[in-house]
């Protein structure tokens, strides 16, 4: 089997774009997905079982469909009906966006739900009320807590990102596919795809390590 | 501290790697060892794969591999005297499946062109085609020419996308390469692309088949004719015996049977002949 550097040297630009468009699709993922999902999470814990069932309903679909799936879903069918035309950058983050706030949301309710009840009881008892509580000793404890199963999540939100492919958005692995079609080589598109990958993730998590070293000593 | 966790991390990553190569020569070596001794003990199943993605060359019905294609294979394998077992496999694993020897040929609308030659071999032409333009009715689209400055959605890796790419540039930010031709034209319809390039096959079919989407093909003199082959592993003997197969079917009428079976039309069998 020869390899051949001298494709990979040939769609070094191409892959250039399309992993500082991945890095772009992951962060508006990341950052959309945790907004949303810390409301959604938030809204699931509400008392009212009625006014928590729009949150569960949501939490349900986009954990229990897969991303493939929604991906198609919102390009051929939610982004057209808004904008009257196809927009695969656009439909990528819609549809990462929407399905890591589901998980967000799971992430944000078992961290809240995982600090003693005893610490809200003692809290109430200080005289400080529920949102009082909430903001200042629920809350900061539980967001330590919730930093790895986030930085898991985003690695997550990385990787699935080149589901995007398929719908044309030119990221990393649009590029190791045109790649693959034009010379009917995998190795090198692939394996090059993997190891822009790695880098990125190992990176990331190189980042939240050093996140979590300081939220513990600090 | 940290420092120290790197070393490690980075070996790792190269063991994965190596482990990855080491993979994919050695299990392609024991699958071409097996496919011979088996080939020997009974020299009937020959294992086809295609992309069943490409009606109605080839394409899935209720969970089977059915097509022009297939048939065409039957025929011909029968003609030389094996039987075969059709995979679908996907269009990039054809490649890989051919290359490593784990197939015995590929049947999938493949075009034949001198680029794939120097990789495979190929049997002679046993298809003509020519690339189309599929626009919605009413389009300012009328040639090729037109094509330019406008979206086209064309399927990854096939010929629609080489004329695209030599009418627009390579990669060109107007081509979208969509996985196939389904997906290609799902953009279109959805008013991200102006027109699909694609097998005239493939489109006229889903013309045919959506009347209601009121679609217009175009046909443009500047796209070149193409043929299709069966693909070997370079090297094979087979196709020497399938070639000779092809034209016996070419001759007693076992082809314009399949072809009309399908198309509904007369093949030009002395345009085949010819590429020969």
């Amino acid at each position: 089997m020869d390899f051949r550097f001298d494709i990979i040297a040939e769609y070094t630009p191409f892959l250039v774009k399309g992993t500082l468009l991945t890095i772009g699709l992951s962060i508006a993922g990341i950052l959309i997905g945790t907004v949303l999902g810390l409301l959604i999470g938030l809204g699931k814990l509400v008392n009212n079982k009625l006014a928590a069932f729009p949150f569960n309903l949501y939490i349900t679909f986009f954990r229990g469909t897969p991303l493939f799936v929604q991906i198609l879903l919102v390009h051929f069918g939610v982004v057209p009906l808004f904008m009257g035309e196809t927009n695969a950058i656009i439909a990528a983050i819609i549809a990462l966006s929407l399905n890591a706030a589901a998980y967000i949301a799971e992430i944000f309710r078992a961290g809240i739900q995982s600090i003693d009840r005893g610490q809200m009881e003692a809290a109430r008892s200080l005289g400080m009320n529920q949102r009082q509580a909430m903001r200042y000793v629920i809350l900061p404890q539980a967001f330590k807590r919730m930093i790895p199963p986030l930085g898991n999540e985003f690695i997550v939100l990385i990787k699935e990102s080149s589901l995007a492919a398929v719908i044309t958005a030119p990221e990393i692995m649009y590029w190791g596919r045109a790649m693959a079609g034009q010379y009917y080589k995998v190795w090198e598109p692939y394996l090059t795809a993997a190891l822009i990958y790695l880098i990125l993730t190992i990176s990331l998590s190189f980042l939240l390590n050093r996140l979590e070293r300081r939220l513990n000593t600090g | 501290m940290k420092k120290k966790k790197w070393l490690p991390m980075l070996s790792l990553m190269f063991v994965f790697a190596l482990f990855l190569t080491a993979c994919g020569s050695s299990s392609s070596q024991e699958s071409s060892g097996e496919a011979e001794t088996e080939e020997k003990e009974e020299k009937k199943t020959l294992r086809v794969v295609t992309d069943a993605a490409y009606a109605p060359m080839e394409y899935q019905d209720k969970g089977e591999v059915v097509g022009f294609d297939i048939d065409f294979v039957k025929a011909v394998a029968k003609e030389a005297g094996y039987e075969v077992k059709v995979d679908h496999v996907g269009w990039d694993p054809i490649f890989v499946e051919i290359e490593g020897e784990r197939a015995d040929l590929a049947v999938s609308s493949i075009t034949i062109n001198d680029e794939r030659k120097q990789s495979y071999d190929f049997s002679v032409p046993y298809f003509q085609s020519t690339n189309k333009i599929l626009t919605p009715e009413g389009s300012d689209i009328k040639s090729a020419e037109d094509l330019k400055g406008k979206k086209v959605a064309v399927q990854n890796g096939t010929t629609g996308q080489a004329a695209m790419d030599a009418l627009l540039g390579k990669n060109h930010k107007d081509i979208k390469k969509f996985e196939d031709n389904n997906l290609a034209i799902m953009e279109m319809e959805s008013g991200g692309a102006a027109a699909v390039v694609a097998d005239n096959v493939v489109v006229e079919e889903y013309a045919k088949n959506n009347p209601d989407k009121k679609l217009t093909v175009i046909e443009d003199a500047d796209f070149d004719s193409e043929f299709y082959g069966l693909l070997f592993p370079k090297g094979s003997d087979l196709p020497e015996e399938f070639n000779k197969a092809i034209n016996s079917i070419l001759d007693d009428g076992t082809y314009t049977e399949i072809y009309k079976k399908w198309f509904g039309t007369e093949p030009n069998i002395d345009v085949l002949k010819e590429q020969q």
